[in-house]
């Protein structure tokens, strides 16, 4: 394959977004459209640069909260897909118990968990952690129910024990499945921490957007908007990679 | 090594029904008897359903009987043994397992001397198979008959003294599955370990077995128990004799003309 075909699924989109960027900045310059309402591309790149460091200040603890929220998640999502994976009894128990609570808009909970823990980060991390634990959890319980059951025959006529099995056998089969579930995770924990932070905070991304809003300084809010998606993109490329490789790992 | 000439595995009116007091009620295997000497090699051979998977699964210790006893090296068998090398239809393989690594599997699983794994020993037995130079490849780099070889290796790597294989080759082309047969009858010939091979193919039977028992439409029973009387090593050849086309149109006969 020449460079150019290779390149191409980067460069196709690339190339349109950059063109949709210029047909906005050509037609917010030709109609000469208020900055408030929506300020050009070169508006944004300005109030990007102009204020890097206090967009940088916010970026942090959103971060900081996205991404423990979201290896918490991951803790708990795994733990408890594993362990019901062991009691028959357990999961018929809970699993139906998650499914329902599942189809909730978790979204909706947020003011519950700040009135629980308080406006600070721990409501953050925690709202962080509920919203990004079911599709971990789904994600895993379906890795473990689909592991090839010829595997876990074959494991229990070598007289392995059920750890043993779990271990050498349903934890590693389960892992393609497990990243479908990490992706979605990622992305919900970051909306779930700008929740939280619209909702009551003095920090965060999710603050900056919304004091920018009251101060009607329209070019800050899509800067911020801008790093999020930075942030967003980065993310999920991380579980991404992390996904090319357990595939990869896994023979595919 | 086994006592040539004494009973190693007895299966004493082995039964196995589903769904017992129900409408659904399935006799899958009818009251079974037969016993395997050591180091004897037999197939057990019935057309598709008829319960010799089930028949070989029991004997595993993979599928719980619903009435008789099993005795393996004069014990009575009630779960998994240890000792019992186990092939089934599909190599089951760990797909993000080297060829290498799948064959030192059990040790890994049961914790068997796992602190010094046999790793000479199952690179040994790849090369004897003729998987030198794949040793470090995934199964999806390899064929169905090698992986169906890594599997013989694997059932094969911890000097099982019982070797129970349930339609290994069914699933592989008939030119693969010749091969295949070519592998196991050398394998076998070099560890003669007693084996219990269950298959739908007649000229298989015949051609690996040292005795045939045939099993009858479901529910099964054991309706002929027969020696074949071929010298080893057998080459593929003898598949072209008289004597074998006979014997094989006899176990055709006993299969076709089983009143239900």
């Amino acid at each position: 394959m020449t460079t150019v075909a290779r390149l191409r699924p980067l460069l196709l989109p690339t190339a349109f977004a950059i063109g949709l960027l210029l047909l906005w900045q050509g037609l917010v310059v030709a109609f000469n459209y208020p900055k408030v309402i929506l300020p050009a591309p070169s508006d944004i790149a300005a109030a990007l640069t102009g204020n890097f460091a206090v967009i940088w200040q916010q970026t942090v603890p959103t971060m900081r909260d996205t991404l423990a929220g979201f290896a918490l998640a991951t803790v708990f999502g795994i733990g408890l897909a594993s362990l019901l994976s062991f009691s028959r009894l357990l999961r018929d128990a809970i699993y139906p118990l998650v499914v329902v609570i599942q189809l909730v808009p978790k979204i909706a909970w947020t003011p519950l968990f700040i009135v629980w823990a308080g406006i600070g980060w721990p409501s953050r991390l925690a709202i962080a952690t509920f919203i990004g634990f079911f599709p971990i959890f789904i994600a895993m319980m379906a890795g473990v129910d689909s592991t090839d059951r010829s595997l876990v025959r074959l494991c229990r006529g070598l007289t392995a024990t059920p750890w043993r099995t779990f271990w050498l056998v349903r934890l590693p089969a389960s892992m393609p499945y497990l990243f479908a579930g990490l992706k979605i995770a990622i992305t919900l924990a970051v909306i779930g921490v700008i929740v939280a932070e619209f909702i009551s905070s003095s920090e965060g991304l999710g603050f900056l957007i919304l004091k920018s809003a009251a101060l009607l300084q329209t070019d800050l809010i899509l800067a911020a908007i801008t790093m999020l998606c930075v942030i967003g993109l980065a993310c999920y490329g991380a579980v991404h990679a992390g996904e090319v490789a357990v595939r990869r790992w896994h023979g595919e | 090594m086994n006592a040539a000439g004494a009973d190693y595995v007895i299966v004493d009116r082995l039964s196995k029904v589903y769904n017992e007091g129900t409408r659904q009620r399935v006799e899958a295997v009818a009251p079974s008897s037969f016993t395997v000497k050591a180091g004897e090699f037999v197939a057990l051979l019935g057309p598709s359903g008829c319960g010799k998977s089930t028949l070989l699964m029991m004997i595993a210790g993979l599928d719980a009987p619903s009435a008789g006893r099993i005795e393996v090296a004069g014990r009575a068998m009630t779960a998994p043994r240890a000792e019992t090398g186990i092939m089934f239809q599909d190599p089951t393989l760990l797909p993000w397992k080297s060829a290498l690594d799948n064959v030192l599997f059990p040790f890994l699983a049961a914790q068997r001397q796992a602190a010094n794994p046999p790793v000479d020993r199952a690179a040994a037995l790849l090369d004897e198979v003729g998987l030198r130079g794949f040793h470090d490849h995934k199964p999806r780099q390899l064929s169905g008959g090698m992986r169906q070889r890594v599997a013989i290796c694997r059932a094969l790597v911890y000097e099982p003294d019982l070797l129970l294989m349930d339609e290994p080759f069914s699933a592989l082309d008939a030119i693969t599955r010749d091969e295949m047969n070519l592998v196991l009858m050398k394998m076998w010939q070099d560890h003669r370990h007693t084996a219990l091979f269950v298959t739908h193919s007649i000229r298989e039977a015949v051609y690996l077995a040292d005795r045939v028992l045939v099993m009858s439409r479901r529910p099964g029973r054991i309706v002929e128990d027969i020696r074949i009387p071929f010298a080893r090593p057998r080459g593929l050849e003898i598949g072209e004799t008289v004597e074998f086309n006979k014997i094989c149109g006899h176990l055709r006969g006993k299969i076709e003309h089983v009143p239900h």
